[in-house]
């Protein structure tokens, strides 16, 4: 049960940070859509199914985050790029200052945890009895 | 490009298409169009067309089903289950349950209404007490609520020879009972049908497991 919970708990952080990664990609530069995804699915764990970034574009893009242009290829069919719109820039600064509070604060009482070996053992004897 | 090949992105298409229903058409041919456009990309990558190569591709874009989950979740989109068995059989057996078996049918009506997990809590009350017992249920209530109107109950004093010698009536319609009446039973014989629609529309997908993120985990 608490790993089924804690499952959930990665896959909702996952899909909630994605779409600033996805951002984060786009303030590099332009980029057509499968080279996004493919860009995602080398970090490990973020993406596992490729189609499922299409909604998140789709979303982003209605929300006026980012904006698409068509261009040549000089190798197959024309490629549909994806840009940054000034919106998608402010919404990532934002995204960045309190993703970087919270990683601090998480990180705060989680690497404190484990340079206190005391406290780690109490805490481990504690957890199976409330489990 | 091969015949079979362009017969395997189709049904592919044709799948996502259908679980993309429910969508705003807008947002479901921008989708469309998008997976489309990866794959014809894609395709043109591979050095040579195979079945195996576009396999491959169509197996990295992942099942049509997760897409559209995601695509709903993306978009605030309710998940709609559609109606099975005990569903419509709920639907059916609450209003006319009781006309086909009499209490029982109904009864039976309610107990697939609470069995299905489709509808809340809430929901399941309103299909249960809107009115119970369905048509027959509002036409025994009509006839109560009609009683004093249609049968006024005299009452008559006698005296010790036993001569009656007053008669006191109650009932009898009032016009202002008249009309109640009239709404009374108007209420009644439409209650039965308006909850089973609002119950059809409120027809929900059964809650997914733990992992509401089936293509990120």
């Amino acid at each position: 049960m608490v790993a089924a919970r804690q499952d959930t708990l990665l896959a909702q952080m996952r899909r909630g940070t994605l779409q600033y990664c996805v951002l984060a990609l786009l303030s590099q530069g332009e980029r057509y859509a499968p080279e996004l995804v493919r860009a995602l699915g080398d970090v490990d764990g973020m993406v596992t199914s490729e189609g499922t970034i299409y909604p998140l574009l789709s979303r982003i893009r209605k929300d006026g985050l980012v904006e698409t242009t068509w261009r040549e290829s000089a190798t197959g069919p024309p490629r549909r790029y994806y840009r940054l719109t000034t919106a998608g820039h402010t919404a990532l600064r934002v995204f960045i200052d309190e993703w970087n509070t919270f990683r601090d604060g998480v990180d705060h009482f989680i690497q404190g945890g484990e340079a206190d070996g005391q406290g780690q053992r109490s805490l481990g004897r504690r957890l199976p009895r409330s489990a | 490009m091969a015949k079979g090949n362009d017969r395997l992105v189709d049904d592919y298409l044709g799948r996502l298409e259908k679980e993309l229903r429910g969508l705003p058409r807008a947002r479901r041919r921008e989708l469309l169009d998008e997976i489309r456009e990866h794959i014809e990309e894609e395709r043109s990558q591979l050095d040579i067309e195979g079945e195996a190569g576009l396999r491959n591709i169509l197996d990295r874009l992942g099942e049509p089903s997760d897409i559209a989950a995601e695509a709903r979740y993306r978009f605030g989109v309710a998940e709609k289950k559609r109606a099975g068995a005990v569903e419509v059989g709920a639907l059916i057996l609450l209003p006319i349950g009781g006309i086909v078996i009499p209490v029982v049918g109904w009864i039976i009506g309610v107990v697939l209404l609470w069995v299905s997990d489709a509808w809340s809590t809430r929901d399941k009350l309103i299909g249960t007490l809107v009115p119970p017992g369905g048509f027959v249920g509002a036409f025994f209530m009509w006839v109560v609520a009609a009683q004093p109107t249609i049968a006024p109950t005299c009452t008559k004093v006698f005296d010790a020879q036993g001569q009656a010698v007053s008669t006191a009536c109650s009932g009898g319609g009032t016009s202002v009972g008249d009309v109640l009446l009239i709404v009374l039973a108007v209420a009644l014989a439409i209650a039965p049908m308006v909850t089973v629609v609002y119950l059809a529309t409120r027809i929900r997908r059964r809650r997914q497991a733990p992992d509401l993120a089936p293509s990120l985990g």
